[in-house]
């Protein structure tokens, strides 16, 4: 049998002896660029405007470097890559029923940046494991939520800019997978904290307002198949759900807690989980270190959670995973900057992701 | 030789093998893939100090970089996105398999379609560019190892979805064809 590499290459849809860019000498507008260049050491051509360029994770210079703790928290390579998309896709909040009411021009924008959620004072925090111990318990019910494909989720994405203060985007996505392995995606730009108001959206040339519930992205996939995590089905054991997630973030090494709670978003993105699942993951976040129980808190869709918190100091990220009291699934995740970026005017406390996962 | 004489060799020795890297990823549309190289060497003139010797893989991390950076670009974010399937959200599986899918090669690109990003860039750098795994990792900016990790795991994928996918006629057929070998990796 052909080797896959063998078939890749001979798939090539630009090979080197093909009539569009084959070896030789410079054309006219390759040899003006290259003057240019030389002619101009400081600069040479002209580049894109650097106008806003995506949210907090995706920022690089023109070299490709990251800013220095969102760097760090994005390395290495593909998981960088990742998680950049995953912060640029994921979102969602929910309601979409409520965007249709109260909408009209006079109606203020929902552009204010969301403010990290805050615990509430005199609440008793409840340990992980002991949610665990209660998400297990939901798995065993008959009638407990069973794992479905796709996702149904709200998120906030911080983009900033040089020259302009930091934006938030809100997005709810919906992905659906049919029985023939086809699927549908529905994103649309709305802020459930403010039902009916104009939001921005980073589609087009520059963010702008759009109407609450703007479809985004409307589309149907043709039916595709995946054994790779995060396409294929999460396990329902703990230490195989390890090896999955690890697998999700292309890591031979054991996830920190920090790549625990990414990979758990990643998983999240693509799997509403069922009660077995959902057992075996907060299994898993209640033997992470550093993961502490801080008390009660009110997400971003109303609901009442636990909130566990991780500081990763290094990179100057702390995580809040929100989990449900009364069944031990994952609610939120909220990731917030604790150095700030002052280049790039994000300031200490900006929240820089918020996902609410919903089934 | 002085940092602007290196540069303008490279430039002249590689321009059109980071074309061709740049249109691979961009469906060949040719008024897309001269800005992008455009920008590629104007980044790597601004960079040109740290021109290796082997200038090729690096300039490939540079437009891999290019290349992220115009997808996130919000003029274009939405129709770039569409081509590099980049992002899980407007993932290029919304492709429909068309005629096209019958050419040798279109169930090729369909199985690479379904891997993550990840894994079909170290493939693409490999088959297409043809790097070695050093090569591969100056143009992921990762290790050896991981790179060789990351290529050993996306042949494992890929061969899993082509064994899927795989369409009826001999694969020899595939295998006799040859590929011209993509030269001057620096």
């Amino acid at each position: 049998m052909a080797d896959e590499l063998e078939l890749l290459r001979s798939a090539d849809p630009v090979p080197p002896g093909g009539p569009h860019f084959g070896d030789g000498p410079l054309d006219h507008n390759a040899e003006r660029r290259l003057e240019q260049l030389l002619r101009d050491p400081g600069n040479g051509l002209p580049g894109r405007p650097r106008d806003r360029r995506g949210p907090l994770s995706d920022r690089r210079d023109p070299e490709g470097r990251l800013p220095g703790h969102v760097r760090d928290l994005l390395l290495p390579g593909p998981r960088r890559l990742r998680l950049a998309w995953g912060l640029v896709a994921t979102a969602v909040v929910a309601a979409l029923t409520l965007t249709l009411v109260l909408s009209g021009p006079s109606t203020p924008p929902a552009v204010a940046a969301p403010r990290p959620l805050v615990v509430e004072t005199g609440s008793t925090p409840v340990p992980l494991h002991r949610l665990a111990e209660l998400a297990s318990a939901v798995a065993g019910t008959d009638d407990a939520p069973r794992l479905r494909k796709g996702t149904h989720v709200q998120s906030w994405s911080l983009g900033m800019s040089d020259d302009k203060p930091p934006i938030t985007l809100p997005e709810e996505r919906i992905v659906r997978w049919r029985a023939d392995d086809s699927h549908t995606e529905l994103v649309v730009a709305t802020d459930p904290r403010h039902p009916g108001r104009p939001v921005l959206s980073d589609e087009g040339d520059e963010p702008h307002l759009v109407d609450d519930g703007h479809v985004l992205l409307d589309r149907t996939y043709p039916p595709s198949w995946s054994d790779a995590p995060p396409k294929s089905p999460p396990p329902r054991d703990p230490a195989r759900l390890r090896a999955y997630l690890m697998e999700a973030q292309y890591t031979d090494t054991p996830l920190t807690t920090p790549e625990l709670l990414d990979a758990m978003a990643t998983l999240l993105d693509n799997w509403t989980l069922g009660a077995r699942e959902n057992a075996a993951l907060t299994r898993l976040l209640a033997g992470a270190e550093g993961l502490r129980p801080v008390g009660r808190v009110t997400d971003r869709l109303g609901r009442r959670g636990q909130a566990y918190v991780n500081d990763d100091d290094g990179r100057g990220v702390r995580r809040m995973l929100i989990m449900d009291p009364a069944t031990g699934a994952v609610l939120g995740l909220e990731s917030t900057v604790t150095a700030p970026e002052p280049a790039f005017g994000v300031k200490e406390g900006d929240v820089m992701s918020y996902s609410a996962w919903m089934r | 030789m002085s940092n602007d004489e290196i540069f303008a060799a490279a430039y002249r020795e590689h321009y059109w093998a980071v074309s061709r890297y740049v249109a691979r990823r961009l469906d060949g549309r040719a008024d897309d893939v001269e800005e992008v190289v455009a920008e590629v060497f104007t980044v790597a003139w601004r960079r040109r100090a740290d021109l290796p010797a082997a200038a090729l893989p690096w300039l490939y991390g540079v437009a891999r970089n290019c290349l992220a950076n115009a997808v996130r670009g919000h003029g274009r974010r939405r129709r770039l996105v569409d081509r590099l399937g980049n992002d899980d959200t407007a993932h290029g599986r919304h492709i429909a398999a068309g005629p096209e899918a019958d050419t040798p090669g279109g169930w090729v690109h369909e199985a690479l379609a379904r891997l993550s990003a990840a894994d079909q860039e170290v493939l693409r750098l490999t088959a297409w560019e043809q790097l070695g795994v050093d090569e591969v990792a100056v143009a992921l900016g990762c290790g050896s190892r991981a790179a060789s990790m990351r290529l050993h795991r996306a042949r494992r994928r890929l061969r899993a979805e082509i064994d899927r996918m795989r369409p009826e006629p001999p694969i020899a057929e595939h295998s006799c064809m040859t590929a011209p070998k993509e030269h001057g990796h620096g």
